[in-house]
């Protein structure tokens, strides 16, 4: 379980987290979104100890992450792809890191083969491709058998393989009762993952919410008419209350009234219509709407 | 857990998993013997010449004049120590698997004095030997009063000059910054405060500077240097508050930033 609790970190003048609080529950995968510089790498990277918070706490497992006497087997994280020196073998790198914490040669091994890179183990990790360096970032993150895994954008750059393996692999780890978050930039990419979702914009929360929530907050959809009689027709709907918007002169786009009863309120009135289409907005809508929002708040 | 005999451990494979250890290392040590050999020969050629013939303290520091400028390549072995996880990004994972920190800096300073320790006695005894043997009859030998001695000092003082590159590695973390920060402490400073300060002043100054102080620990009488030296016991002292004060500095400004 990851706690945070009223998390900042200001950078100079600029607040790049603002009084941030969730939790991450283990069993099930969370999905933390946000705009590219809303502060998820910011945030994942005080978790692990490596920034210092302005303000707030964070702790895993009870407790702020250098706490623990052996933090290896507490968090696995994958921060930015390369955190390998390119003169080393895979394999020696992580040897180094296991050793701080006695892990044996036999676990780097053992993670090796998880993450499909046995055959290169032994090769110095500055020739390996984008995909193989993500995937040595989360044997590393795996080493210690951690409790719960962080994972930062960990399919950016890779093929269609590449992100099929880290989806399953992280319904894998949760399924194995871990705590499990992973950021994204992709509502497409969290839809297709994560059962739960921390969405973020400018360091704030904007919605701690299942991905089953969010998509019932959306299904009311909104529908699409064209009409030269704009104005007595959007007088009508708004009589039956239903809301609606114009985006261009003769389109109306309207929510709380169905296709149907748009159609019979027309006819009703004599109202001629061009088009009627029932628009569903999709949750990348709906993400979008919400970090949208939150830009045009500042 | 994480203790300290296994943050070495780890920092121990750091180091020797690198092919450019080796070939740093071994490349400056081949030079330096190589070198010493070349300048025993040309004393010898010059006294052939009718020079007159080197004293014990000039036949030790030919010896080990070479050793003058292969401190910078430890100092600079150093430096990259810390720098090279910076450059890579290795430091975020490092930190991550030990987010107290300190103890990395502390590993990488007990791992590098042990490869290069016996580096240098290896370097120190074959420069010595092999400049010895090109001078004949007007070099020193091993039992000669004071040469044991220098010959300890050689060895330390450049373990002592890359834990200091270690500490400004630590503290400046980008390579090319650290690198200038490093050859300025050690060869532009040195020479523009002699002439900066006044006489007295100097004398008194001089003899706590680094490089002087480092090149006082392997030689004999002097040295034959333009100002005061202290002797080579005091000299390791001051070079060892250097290493403390740099790695101390360098360690608390790790503990104090974002990595």
């Amino acid at each position: 379980m990851i706690e945070v609790r009223a998390l900042s970190k200001r950078f100079g003048d600029k607040l790049a987290v603002d009084q941030l609080s969730f939790t991450v529950r283990p069993g099930q995968v969370t999905g933390f979104l946000g705009p590219n510089g809303a502060g998820k790498s910011t945030t994942m990277r005080m978790i692990v100890g490596l920034d210092r918070p302005s303000g707030g706490t964070a702790t895993v497992g009870g407790r702020a992450y250098r706490e623990h006497a052996a933090p290896l087997r507490q968090v696995g994280a994958l921060l930015e792809a390369k955190s390998v020196h390119k003169g080393r073998t895979a394999r020696s790198h992580l040897l180094a890191l296991g050793q701080t914490h006695g892990i044996p040669a036999s676990r780097v091994d053992e993670v090796l083969a998880a993450v499909g890179l046995e055959a290169v183990a032994r090769r110095r990790a500055g020739g390996f491709s984008l995909g193989m360096g993500q995937r040595l970032g989360i044997a590393a993150a795996l080493l210690g058998d951690p409790a719960a895994v962080i994972l930062d954008e960990p399919v950016n750059g890779l093929d269609p393989d590449g992100v099929l393996w880290i989806r399953n692999l992280l319904k894998a780890l949760a399924a194995e009762g871990r705590t499990v978050l992973v950021s994204s930039h992709l509502m497409s990419e969290m839809a297709v993952t994560a059962e739960h979702l921390v969405i973020i914009g400018k360091g704030r929360l904007l919605a701690d919410t299942t991905v089953d929530d969010l998509i019932a907050r959306v299904a009311v959809g909104t529908v699409l008419v064209r009409t030269p009689e704009a104005t007595s027709l959007r007088d009508a709907l708004a009589a039956g209350g239903a809301t609606v918007t114009s985006a261009e002169p003769g389109l109306l786009s309207v929510r709380g009234a169905s296709a149907a009863r748009i159609g019979d309120l027309a006819s009703r009135h004599g109202i001629a219509l061009h088009e009627l289409t029932p628009r569903r907005a999709s949750l990348e809508e709906a993400y979008m709407d919400l970090t949208r929002e939150a830009v045009e708040y500042k | 857990m994480i203790t300290f005999p296994r943050v070495v451990r780890a920092e121990w494979t750091k180091l020797v998993s690198l092919r450019s250890t080796w070939i740093t290392l071994g490349t400056a040590s081949v030079l330096a013997v190589g070198l010493a050999g070349a300048i025993g020969y040309g004393v010898h050629r010059s006294v052939e010449g009718g020079d007159p013939p080197p004293g014990l303290p000039e036949a030790v520091s030919a010896a080990f004049l070479p050793i003058d400028f292969f401190v910078l390549v430890f100092g600079v072995f150093g430096v990259l120590q810390m720098t090279g996880e910076y450059g890579s990004g290795l430091i975020r994972a490092t930190l991550t698997a030990v987010p107290r920190r300190w103890p990395v800096t502390a590993a990488k300073a007990v791992v590098q004095a042990a490869v290069t320790l016996p580096v240098m006695a290896v370097t120190v005894l074959g420069s010595f030997l092999v400049c010895q043997a090109f001078l004949r009859d007007e070099g020193a030998s091993l039992g000669d009063p004071g040469v044991p001695g220098a010959i300890v000092g050689a060895t330390i003082s450049p373990v002592l000059v890359g834990l200091i590159g270690l500490g400004v590695g630590t503290a400046v973390r980008h390579t090319a910054g650290a690198i200038t920060t490093l050859v300025a402490a050690l060869f532009v400073i040195p020479v523009l405060l002699g002439p900066a300060l006044p006489g007295e002043m100097e004398r008194n100054v001089m003899k706590y500077v680094p490089t002087v102080a480092g090149q006082a620990m392997y030689s004999v009488g002097g040295g034959g240097q333009p100002f005061d030296t202290l002797s080579p016991g005091a000299s390791a002292a001051v070079m060892v508050a250097w290493v403390a004060l740099l790695l101390a500095g360098g360690v608390s400004l790790l503990l104090r930033r974002d990595a």
